[in-house]
């Protein structure tokens, strides 16, 4: 016996007729489920088409996840903030799509991640499918034309300089209430949320009570039960802003000078204000070649970039061998300068001159390459008899 | 004979130091965390885009706790802050369970470096009044803490909005102090 075809098979499903292979005269309804599979049919296929097609273009994604950032980025409405229109924002909140300046961020982040998730366009690696999310969400135009639809005319929207409250109230009503999404004529979300706040409220209390927490646990140190009675407060230390990072590549020591018997074992050290890194050592050469890259933050006022080169010692303390000092300001400035210009030429920025007594043995250049704002120096070592340093230095500016 | 006598009245009786390095992934509450333990409110952060540093008086324990920004690109950073460093606060946001494993690849890097081998390692499962958070025993699974043998180590369920847990989790970096400089096994802190 053969079997249905799938359209018969359909058909019985259907129990509006029991299948008939061979029937001359076709029914009124056998036409009409035939009609509907091939939609049903010509549905799926397009369907396929379309998976496909997304499948095809984030392979084409993979690769360029941050043009199509920067390409977003350009567009008009997103160089204000989605809330307070603070111009030109470094924040993204997922999944809205919107993008916010930093104090707009701060306020998201508190909303919690079930909410709001707030990634930097700088600062952190963007993965594909957060791009996506921004390309779908259309841009802070469609976001606002979304989640502020019914907002009372009479409504002022935060603005730059805003107070804290006043710009934590509106991005609470607009995200996580949700109350110019619907107009508020016909529906009173404002009541409803209040009531689902402290419908959670209440369960958020209990759940802690359940989770226990409070009650630490702890591997294998005994408790003592103390009072909070000793605490007191000291005078501030303070907040420090990084205003960049800078990349040192260190490539190489020329005839650099003798510490050991024939040769030295040197190493470079480099200090940024209150940091600190060394390269590895390299035994036994007065033209030792590290090509060793080390990041260290920018502090605010910026310090100088002190270099020193030792030589390593095992039973005495490291002998020196020579120390420099660039001031890396212009290097800063010209990375700004790149970043707020919409330049993308590469080439030459600026160029300091090389002196018979200064630290500079040759010209260095500042200058843009793929992107990056880069300055090669070559240095004259200072208080030794003779010996020089290769670097390179990349800074990433941090304004926010 | 003074000054033997002066050594051992401080010894008992006067302030410790202790430097403290706050570490974890953006927006676990490092900052409001720092805030709320030095001057008792919660402020209204933003990103901290660099650091943070206060001085934190609890009993007779001076802690100098570090708060370095969180975000991807600022994490290579923190290394600079390992050096000297007593103790390790790193603070997870319990809401965040997409992220938990990145802040475990983090934790787990921070505390296999040369320079924190010795330090003690506190954990806040900040957010704990969140609705759907994770536990902080599901915190301790997640970081693998179980695993951790012979590091001394303290897991403490936090909320930094009212301050819940803070003042245990110093309580417990305090004691702890006091059991290691007994036994002999921190050197870095310096009783002033």
């Amino acid at each position: 016996m053969q079997r249905a075809p799938p359209h018969d098979r359909l058909k019985v499903r259907c129990g509006d007729a029991p299948p008939q292979r061979h029937c001359p005269l076709r029914r009124r309804e056998e036409v009409r489920t035939e009609e509907a599979e091939r939609r049903r049919w010509r549905r799926t296929i397009s369907c396929i088409f379309l998976i496909a097609q997304t499948h095809i273009t984030e392979d084409i994604d993979l690769a360029n996840a941050r043009e199509r950032l920067e390409h977003l980025l350009k567009q008009p409405a997103n160089k204000f903030c989605a809330d307070c229109g603070t111009p030109d924002p470094k924040w993204a909140a997922l999944p809205f799509g919107a993008l916010i300046c930093i104090k707009c961020s701060g306020t998201h982040r508190s909303l919690g991640v079930h909410i709001s998730k707030v990634i930097s366009v700088n600062l952190d690696e963007w993965t594909d499918e957060e791009v996506n999310c921004l390309a779908r969400s259309g841009g802070n135009a469609t976001v606002n034309t979304r989640y502020e639809a019914f907002l009372p005319e009479n409504y002022k929207k935060p603005r730059q300089d805003c107070s804290t409250e006043e710009r934590s109230n509106f991005i609470r009503k607009k995200y996580e209430l949700q109350q110019f999404m619907t107009d508020p004529q016909f529906t009173c979300p404002l009541r409803l949320n209040n009531k689902h706040t402290a419908d959670k409220h209440h369960h958020q209390q209990n759940s802690s009570v359940r989770h226990g927490f409070g009650h630490p646990f702890r591997n294998s140190w005994k408790r003592r039960d103390t009072d909070q009675k000793g605490l007191k407060k000291m005078t501030d230390v303070g907040m420090v802003e990084f205003v960049g990072l800078i990349k040192v590549n260190i490539r190489r020591g020329i005839n650099l000078a003798v510490r050991d018997v024939m040769s030295s074992d040197p190493y470079v050290m480099l200090n940024l204000g209150h940091q600190s890194m060394k390269t590895k050592v390299i035994k036994n050469t007065l033209n030792p070649i590290w090509n060793e890259r080390l990041m260290l933050s920018i502090p605010h006022p910026v310090p100088h970039l002190k270099l020193q080169v030792f030589d390593k010692d095992t039973f005495t303390c490291d002998d020196r061998m020579g120390e420099a000092e660039v001031d890396i300001r212009p290097l800063i400035s010209a990375a700004r300068e790149y970043e707020n210009s919409a330049v993308t030429d590469p080439g030459e920025v600026s160029k300091w001159l090389a002196s018979e007594d200064g630290t500079l043995s040759k010209d260095s250049i500042i200058s843009v390459v793929d992107g990056k704002v880069k300055q090669d120096i070559m240095l004259r070592l200072q208080n030794v008899e003779h010996g020089e340093l290769e670097i390179e230095l990349e800074c990433v500016p941090l304004s926010q | 004979m003074g000054q033997a006598f002066r050594k051992l009245f401080d010894a008992f009786f006067g302030n410790k130091e202790m430097r403290v390095v706050m570490l974890g992934l953006d927006a676990a509450g490092k900052t409001t965390i720092l805030y709320k333990l030095h001057i008792g409110e919660v402020l209204s952060t933003v990103p901290t885009i660099g650091f943070n540093v206060e001085k934190v008086q609890y009993k007779n324990v001076v802690f100098t706790v570090w708060d370095v920004g969180g975000q991807e690109k600022l994490r290579p950073l923190w290394r600079h802050y390992f050096n000297n460093t007593d103790a390790l606060i790193y603070v997870v946001d319990s809401l965040d369970r997409e992220r938990i494993g990145r802040a475990r690849a983090e934790f787990q890097a921070i505390i296999n470096d040369p320079f924190m081998l010795n330090s003690v390692l506190l954990v806040f499962a900040n957010k704990q009044d969140m609705r759907g958070a994770m536990t902080p025993m599901e915190v301790c699974e997640g970081l693998g803490l179980y695993d951790l043998t012979n590091r001394i180590w303290h897991i403490q369920g936090t909320c930094a909005l009212k301050g819940d847990g803070l003042y245990e989790g110093l309580d417990w970096l305090a004691t702890t102090l006091d059991e290691m400089r007994a036994s002999g096994r921190i050197t870095s802190t310096s009783s002033s």
